[in-house]
């Protein structure tokens, strides 16, 4: 099949320029660093040199382990988020600027094989990477903060894997209009921060803007039930990273069509 | 004062540590890199994690 030959091309290409070694392991290392950190937050203070004398802090605060959690998706969305569109910033427009794409698609391969192989293959190693870097968290929050249920897991990994297949497609959707690899990570990067803006601003209207999917996670691990609001943020959060795609094909088609 | 249990920060050493060896081992496969290799070879040991992830992303050169 066209598909799984290209899919496996993709596999083939992210696993030979060792992405699939060093992804898994950044993101595990962002998910715990801020557990462990928060944890040692007393000896890292000692070790440094302690307190300045005059500050007294009677006891550093106790975190619930929801929202240790919570450090962990806001670092993931920080730096996690970098990466990801770092790592797939070239995908098509370096193949595009180099020539590679024509050679691909001058065969009778359709656009939307070529670029939904493409997001899949992305998808597959950040899901992955997401993974085993919440699993870890949630491993070691368990261990140093107190009990998140297995439920709690699932339910951050699979919303929190929607957000992050959005910022895959976005990435996928600007590599389709720019031949530059620099344009691409600057407009993705410059998009979600905007629309996290836009999500700030009109927070009473956007109640189910993608962005607030973290924060939604957090509160069905505080109440303890799935709210509505994080599985209706899930499906449009679902529904704008198919539309991206399927736009992405059609630009495709135009650009390469007219060039 | 708190005891450090280096049994919980293993994990976060050995995955930094094969980062480094991963992006050391590809940087000597590496016929041709952005940049001199020398250089690399100092940011990725001394970069701690930033170190190997600039080298992955910016110093790879597509084959």
């Amino acid at each position: 099949m066209q598909w799984m030959t290209l899919f496996q091309k993709e596999l083939l290409e992210n696993w030979r320029n060792k992405k699939w070694i060093w992804v898994p392991l950044v993101i595990i290392l962002l998910s715990i660093m801020d557990p462990l950190t928060t944890y040692y937050l007393p000896y890292i203070i000692e070790a440094t040199g302690g307190m300045p004398s005059g500050v007294v802090i009677e006891e550093l605060p106790e975190y619930a382990p929801s929202e240790v959690l919570l450090m962990t998706l806001s670092q993931l969305s920080m730096l996690g988020v970098l990466v990801i569109v770092l790592i797939s910033m070239g995908t098509i427009s370096g193949e595009r600027k180099s020539g590679v794409s024509e050679l691909v698609l001058v065969k009778p391969v359709s656009y939307m094989n070529y670029i939904t192989a493409k997001w899949v293959s992305y998808l597959l190693l950040v899901w992955v990477s997401l993974f085993l870097g919440i699993l870890v968290s949630w491993y070691y929050i368990n261990i140093l903060f107190g009990t998140l249920s297995f439920g709690d897991f699932v339910t951050t990994f699979f919303f929190y894997g929607i957000w992050l297949t959005f910022v895959v497609s976005l990435t996928i959707f600007y590599n389709t209009l720019f031949k530059s690899s620099g344009l691409v990570a600057f407009f993705s990067i410059l998009s979600i921060m905007v629309m996290s803006m836009i999500t700030k601003i009109f927070h009473h209207i956007l109640d189910w803007s993608p962005n607030n999917i973290t924060e939604y996670i957090i509160d069905t691990i505080s109440t303890g039930e799935i709210s509505k609001d994080l599985i209706l943020t899930g499906i449009i959060t679902t529904a704008l990273s198919l539309t991206l795609i399927l736009l992405s094909s059609q630009f495709l088609k135009r650009k390469e069509m007219a060039g | 004062m708190l005891d450090i249990n280096w049994a919980l920060l293993a994990p976060l050493l050995i995955i930094q540590f094969i980062l480094v060896v991963v992006a050391l081992v590809d940087l000597i496969k590496a016929s041709d890199t952005n940049g001199p290799k020398w250089l690399w070879a100092f940011i990725i040991v001394l970069g701690n994690i930033l170190g190997p992830v600039l080298y992955f992303i910016i110093g790879r050169r597509k084959d």
